[in-house]
């Protein structure tokens, strides 16, 4: 396995904190507002809210505190003195992350289709998930890169990513439909990634095919935040 | 020559790190940089480490440029910063495996380097509980899993008991075999005088002095390289 992907997903499932927020934490949004408000016809909206969000806060925060954690142990100078490529770090955390991503697809989804939630899935449709959750993990795993050159220590990784990632769970439409929320919030909503990937996998749920604007939008916000990760990556804290 | 810098200069504000200095290391050498703390060792070491860029003169090693980053030569060269890293919540055999893989050497290196630097019985120990000791040797065989022509070790002992510090002195004079060049920070002159085949001292980023350590207590009159390096610098 390439080293940076191996040590990122030791260190993630050695870290109890981090497999709590990752997979417990959504889980019980999806059983409590499951119970609240699920139910066949409703459940399709919520599951897949509380997924998106899920894998887009598990993409984000994941490589951001893996960053700014290598960068402080000065694992990135490490990292920096072996013939390994930017390019192959980045891509080996994100097979992890999209690895996670499909986990949580699979433990979420699993979860809601029990009859007191009343989900079902749309064969074949569904087999497009896989491909709308890589799109997605692209777009938050680039904005992660961007947040992890930003963020100077772990704590300012959650406060910045909480910072993003809650008003956009709220302004996309995450734990509720964006048809019932007012005009302007539908129109704030188009510069957001989480939007997109919300309609992809709502898309794919409810038997539907139709996906190429939505994931050209993610492919859009993934090499835009790439480029600047990519462009203003630092290795150390001093230079 | 392995190393040869020309004339290297890097400022930072007003202060000057490295002030001209101009310097060749042969191939096979156990070179000491030497100097008081804040002198510019570190950063003129990092400037032939590639790890950061001069603002002026040139540097070659192996025959390349390290800034920028140079993948090839990287490959060729084994590093030991002071700020020693290591993967965290990893054993000290899986934090080797993962520097093998770095560099792309085959992951039964890790335990050929673990066992050369005497820690086989610390493999499963996680590298957080290691000693301080414990953690200087797995840098050291961090820097070495790739069996580099050219490897830099700075300040390695700073932070060990004088025991701990003489026991360390065995494991680094086998580092060097026919071949293998060490660029050794220090500013232990009793360590430089015992492992180094001679030494640049540096002073507020110049080169004071450049001999083995027998020439420079020739020079000064002195006993051991301690008394040389004080009339040097005092000088």
């Amino acid at each position: 396995m390439n080293a940076s992907a191996g040590a990122y997903l030791l260190s993630m499932v050695r870290n109890k904190i981090a497999l709590f927020f990752t997979f417990a934490f959504p889980l019980l949004f999806i059983v409590l507002f499951g119970l609240l408000f699920g139910g066949p016809g409703h459940m399709d909206q919520l599951a897949a809210g509380v997924l998106d969000w899920g894998v887009g806060n598990a993409a984000m925060f994941g490589v951001a505190y893996t960053i700014v954690q290598w960068r402080r142990d000065d694992l990135l100078r490490l990292v920096r003195t072996t013939p390994t490529p930017v390019t192959s770090l980045l891509s080996g955390w994100f097979a992890v992350v999209l690895g996670i991503a499909v986990a949580q697809a699979a433990l979420f989804l699993g979860v809601s289709l029990l009859p007191v939630f009343g989900l079902t899935v749309p064969f074949p449709g569904v087999a497009l998930l896989p491909v709308v959750l890589l799109f997605g993990c692209l777009a938050f795993f680039a904005m992660g890169v961007v947040v992890g050159r930003v963020a100077s220590n772990p704590d300012a990784v959650g406060a910045i990513a909480n910072c993003v990632m809650i008003p956009m769970a709220f302004l996309s439409g995450s734990f509720y439909p964006l048809e019932l929320a007012p005009h302007w919030m539908t129109v704030v909503s188009r510069f957001l990634p989480l939007r997109y990937l919300n309609d992809a996998t709502r898309t794919v749920l409810t038997g539907q095919y139709d996906l190429v604007a939505p994931l050209s939008a993610l492919l859009g916000f993934a090499v835009l935040f790439g480029a600047i990760g990519l462009r203003t990556f630092k290795w150390a804290d001093n230079g | 020559m392995i190393i040869e810098i020309d004339d290297v200069r890097k400022r930072y504000g007003e202060r000057n790190a490295v002030d001209g200095v101009t310097l060749s290391i042969e191939a096979g050498e156990f070179f000491g940089v030497l100097g008081p703390n804040g002198a510019g060792k570190s950063t003129l070491v990092e400037i032939v480490e590639g790890l950061r860029p001069a603002d002026s003169g040139t540097v070659t090693v192996l025959g390349r440029t390290p800034w920028p980053r140079d993948l090839d030569l990287l490959a060729r060269m084994g590093i030991q910063t002071q700020s020693s890293a290591f993967f965290t919540r990893h054993t000290a055999i899986e934090h080797l495996r993962r520097v093998a893989a770095l560099h792309r050497v085959p992951r039964e290196r890790a335990d050929e380097v673990l066992q050369l630097v005497g820690l086989q019985d610390v493999a499963e120990t996680r590298v957080e509980k290691l000693s301080g000791g414990q953690r200087q040797r797995l840098a050291i065989a961090s820097a070495l899993t790739h069996d580099p022509e050219l490897l830099f070790l700075d300040e390695p002992t700073a932070a060990l008991d004088p025991l701990a510090r003489k026991q360390f002195w065995g494991l680094l004079k086998t580092l060097s075999p026919a071949g293998r060049t060490i660029v050794y920070t220090t500013h232990h002159l009793d360590e430089a005088e015992a492992l180094c085949d001679r030494v640049a001292i540096i002073q507020s980023g110049r080169i004071v002095a450049v001999d083995t350590p027998a020439g420079l207590r020739q020079r000064t009159g002195s006993a051991n390289l301690e008394d040389a390096y004080l009339k040097l610098v005092a000088a």
